[in-house]
């Protein structure tokens, strides 16, 4: 490190939550941004969603963070700018997987990000969406009381194993809210535009920010070591085709977990497409193959081709998850698999707009281990190619 | 609509009958549904078992043909022809090879007869998907493109242009002639290049089958042989045209390697330090000084040193016409300056050949002074200058001189990477552009009708280069005949405007750059002329918006479904 790095402190008497809807307030009331995207309890009162604001009075029942996550941000900015663009500057603030669902959107021509500023803060996790609704307002009291201490034990299970909780990616301000002092919040610009937005409203990085650094470095430790626990735990229970599908085995075929992925954004899934609908006698053909066939067919392979589909850019937001309503630990085992499949790229989804998709990159001198020689094979020499030059694995950058 | 596939196997002489159960196949398949018979011939291939092809297509009104043979790459047109002849769409047959890859990899018939037939009912699966297509032509245009204007583009053009072929030649600084225009004598007969280049250019200006284009960049290159969509832009006027030819030729020439990474030589910073090209532009009467080899105080040098293999090291490779260039340097020097002292610093001489090693003898006759030196240093010395160098066998040494002209390497011209990149043609090491192969293809590029000519794919001389021009001409003369026909892929890709979401992944993977953006209906679109029907884009596609003809998403899935079963 070359220097030490510095942000801006906003005070926070109210909680983090609070100040972060008085900075919005500002931004808004100064002219800085035209809207502010913010989830927002619903009039009803029971749930929360994303609302669009223009008029600051709105803001004053924002909720930047609300203890359920009912839609993926990056859906909603996907929904806003993606048919087209205005000028209008929006600013989107959300949790960081959602930031970084966005970027990958963006990577896919599925989300706008030009007038858009992207702003995240420190992310305690979400409690699923069923415990929240059956808990009978007890919901919010769970989810605050968790919030305070960072205690992730109600929330989503990869919230609990979330190691990207903080400044992760993707965003243009950051707010760090994990321990800070006195009451007080601390932004960082993370992009140009980001520190466009901390300069029109007078914020200047004055503040030592080194304390928060070290505090969310070592909750991402331990969140690591926890994430790789629960990887290997799932995977001798999920590996193999057998093993897979009987993971699976309980799924009804509602196709809830693609509806509300935000990294699915096929017009239509290919699932759901005639490609996957047989005339009568394609069935009975099976049938009589196999002696019976079980009807819907191909479920696994649904989840099996989600997977090939979107789990290198996958987030681990738990969306999935939440709407199973079999309860299949889905984004637990999509994050077991995005996780080494990106390693394999070495692609951190979500990370920076400027890293291109790995599957459209072609580098010529990767994943030479799938390429094995069988005259090197045969020789001994598992590691080595033709000619006789150890092979490199998966993609470095 | 009710199917009738047709199932022939061909016992192929005994190649597939010795190894194969034909007879179980025919039992297995002939209760089928949609299978309206099955049957075998001794011989498909032949002009008997094609006409039995074609009558049985016909008499069981066949819909869906399905052969079990050898491999396509032997007979898949010759079927397909078959079909033709009886009424049937060729697109509506399937061939599977139960030759090559079952009868002769196996000795275990049993195996083989099992793999047969799941091969043949993957076929029987696909084919009833298969949709019937109709093939399509165009006309090849015989024009070219050539695209650099020094001695190998002129030269491929001058081969090239005629009444029925026209040649665009584009060349991106105000004048043609490319570096031989600039040198006052070629090695080894000392004649002029002005001259060389105004006998070139004297049939080409004028002609009417020649079209210059010069201040112009090469902006697009679209397609494939036969038929390139070209984009050229006049820099000056910003004025764009459109043109279509049939093959391009690169022959974008080199640039000297830039000095300033190499302060030893004092290029740049010292007086009377020259390069190799500065001291040919010394040299031409039209030049700066009139011709005369001056100093900067304006009087002739005494002593002129000639340092070889500048950047040599540094690049890795030899620029390989600089050791007979040089001696031609000590020549000219010789020639205007009589009493001058010229001295040639080298560290290795490669003059072979039965040409250039008699023009080095004649040279070192002249006086000319050769000095085996390695870590080569200039220095400034009061009025004149001083090149310290050390030398593997003997000691150390100063050599006083009054000039001192640098050879440095050949690189590939500023913009050879934009053309590599625009292409997909792989640039090597050095950053040349690569041949197809080093010894079979040296022409050739790994896209079909681009030719790389000259200094583009390495360090050449004049002769070289127009040898490579002629090769590259005569290639294209020989493939591109006017008035042929090119047969377009049939089995193209397609995208679905309902289902395509504007991701542009797809055009992003497209090696053929035949797919384009829509901004207005916000969708990827496919250019049939363009589209080689490779499938990448129906891979990367995750909707399945985008298919290729009988290669779609159903079709696969079905014969997979049928393999495994």
């Amino acid at each position: 490190m070359t220097d030490i790095r510095k942000g801006a402190s906003l005070p926070a008497d109210g909680g983090a939550q609070k100040g972060i809807i008085d900075f919005a307030t500002q931004a808004l009331r100064q002219g800085a941004v035209d809207a502010v995207l913010i989830p927002r309890r619903v009039t009803a009162g029971d749930s929360f969603a994303y609302f669009l604001i223009r008029d600051e009075a709105f803001l004053k029942e924002a909720s930047p963070l609300p203890p359920i996550m009912p839609v993926q941000g990056a859906r909603v900015i996907s929904s806003i700018t993606g048919y087209g663009r205005s000028k209008t500057r929006i600013a989107a603030i959300m949790r960081p997987c959602e930031a970084r669902a966005t970027i990958e959107l963006a990577k896919l021509s599925q989300v706008d990000l030009e007038y858009v500023t992207i702003i995240t803060m420190d992310c305690p996790g979400v409690i699923p969406l069923s415990d929240y609704f059956e808990g009978a307002g007890e919901g919010d009291k769970l989810f605050e009381d968790a919030s305070q201490n960072w205690s992730s034990e109600p929330m989503r299970p990869v919230c609990r194993i979330c190691d990207m909780f903080s400044a992760s990616g993707g965003q243009d301000i950051h707010i760090g809210t994990l321990g800070t002092r006195n009451g007080s919040i601390m932004f960082t610009a993370n992009s140009p535009k980001g520190e466009d937005l901390l300069n029109r409203l007078g914020m200047s990085a004055e503040e030592d920010i080194s304390g928060w650094e070290t505090r969310v470095n070592k909750l991402i430790d331990e969140r690591k070591k926890e994430r790789k626990q629960n990887n290997d735990a799932l995977r001798a229970e999920i590996e193999g085709i057998d093993k897979l599908a009987q993971a699976f085995s309980t799924c009804i075929n509602c196709h809830n977990c693609m509806r509300v992925c935000p990294i699915c954004y096929c017009r239509q899934c290919h699932f759901d497409s005639d490609n996957m609908k047989f005339g009568f006698e394609d069935y009975l053909t099976r049938a009589e193959a196999r002696g019976g066939l079980r009807i819907p067919t191909d479920s696994l392979l649904f989840h099996i081709g989600r997977m090939l589909h979107m789990s290198l850019s996958c987030v681990s937001c738990g969306m999935c998850e939440d709407a199973c309503p079999t309860d299949i630990p889905v984004s637990q085992i999509f994050t077991l698999v995005g996780d080494r499949n990106q390693e394999a790229f070495s692609y951190v989804p979500g990370r920076s707009v400027d890293e291109t998709l790995p599957l459209t990159t072609f580098e010529e001198d990767e994943f030479q281990e799938v390429e094995q020689s069988y005259a090197a094979v045969s020789a001994g020499q598992e590691n080595y190619n033709d000619q006789g030059i150890e092979v490199r694995q998966g993609r470095k950058r | 609509m009710v199917k009738r596939i047709g199932v022939y196997v061909c016992e192929c002489g005994n190649n597939i009958a010795d190894n194969v159960d034909i007879d179980k196949i025919i039992k297995t398949f002939s209760r089928m549904r949609n299978v309206g018979i099955v049957e075998k011939h001794r011989l498909l291939c032949s002009e008997d078992g094609k006409e039995f092809l074609k009558q049985s297509i016909k008499q069981h009104g066949l819909t869906h043909l399905v052969v079990a043979a050898c491999s396509p790459k032997q007979h898949e047109q010759t079927f397909m022809n078959v079909c033709t002849a009886a009424g049937l769409n060729p697109y509506l047959f399937q061939m599977t090879n139960i030759r090559e890859q079952v009868a002769w990899v196996t000795q275990d018939k049993e195996e083989a007869t099992d793999k047969a037939i799941r091969e043949i009912a993957a076929a029987i699966a696909r084919v009833a998907y298969q949709e019937a297509l109709e093939k399509r032509d165009i006309d090849v245009s015989p024009n070219v493109l050539v695209i650099g204007g020094g001695i190998a583009g002129i030269r491929a053009t001058r081969v090239l242009a005629s009444p029925n072929r026209k040649v665009h030649l584009v060349e991106k600084s105000s004048s043609l002639g490319g570096k031989v225009k600039g040198f006052d004598k070629l090695f080894t007969k000392m004649e002029s290049g002005p001259a060389l280049i105004d006998n070139e250019l004297s049939s080409v200006k004028g002609d009417e089958n020649v079209e210059i284009f010069t201040d112009s960049e090469v902006e697009q290159i679209l397609g494939f042989f036969g038929n390139f969509e070209i984009k050229v832009v006049n820099k000056a006027t910003s004025e764009a045209r459109d043109l279509n030819v049939g093959a391009v030729v690169l022959a974008t020439g080199f640039d000297l390697m830039n000095l300033e990474g190499l302060p030893r030589y004092g290029y740049g910073k010292l007086e009377d330090v020259y390069t190799s090209l500065e001291f040919e532009e010394m040299c031409v009467p039209g030049g700066p000084t009139g011709g005369n080899i001056l100093l900067k105080n304006g009087k002739p040098p005494r002593s002129v040193a000639i340092i070889h293999c500048v950047g040599r090291e540094d690049k890795g490779y030899c620029s390989k016409v600089c050791c007979v260039y040089s001696l031609k340097f000590a020549r000219m020097l010789k020639d205007k300056l009589p009493g001058v002292k010229a001295s040639q610093l080298y560290s290795d001489l490669c003059v072979p050949g039965k040409v250039y090693q008699r023009f080095y003898e004649e040279t070192k006759g002249l006086g000319v002074e050769f000095i085996r030196a390695e870590k080569t240093d200039v220095t400034r010395n009061g009025q004149g200058i001083t090149v310290s160098y050390e030398s593997k066998s003997g000691p150390k040494g100063d050599l006083a001189a009054d000039m001192v002209i640098l050879v440095p390497a050949m690189e590939p011209a500023n913009d050879t990477h934009r053309f590599g990149e625009m292409l997909g043609i792989p640039v090597d090491s050095e950053g040349f552009l690569a041949q197809e192969h080093q010894k079979l293809a040296p022409v050739a590029s790994s896209v079909e009708g681009v030719f790389v000519v000259g200094c583009a794919q390495g360090p050449k001389s004049i002769l070289e280069s127009i040898v490579q021009s002629e090769a590259a001409a005569g290639k294209i003369l020989s493939a591109l005949v006017p008035g042929r026909k090119l047969e377009l892929e049939v089995k193209t890709s397609e995208i679905s405007e309902t289902f395509c979401t504007g991701c542009k992944t797809c055009i992003s993977v497209c090696p053929y750059s035949a797919i384009s953006f829509d901004d207005f209906r916000n969708i990827a679109v496919v250019n049939e002329a363009l589209c080689h029907g490779c499938g990448v884009c129906a891979a990367a596609c995750p909707s399945g918006a985008a298919r290729v003809k009988n290669f779609a998403f159903t079709q696969i899935y079905q014969e997979v479904e049928a393999i495994l079963r």
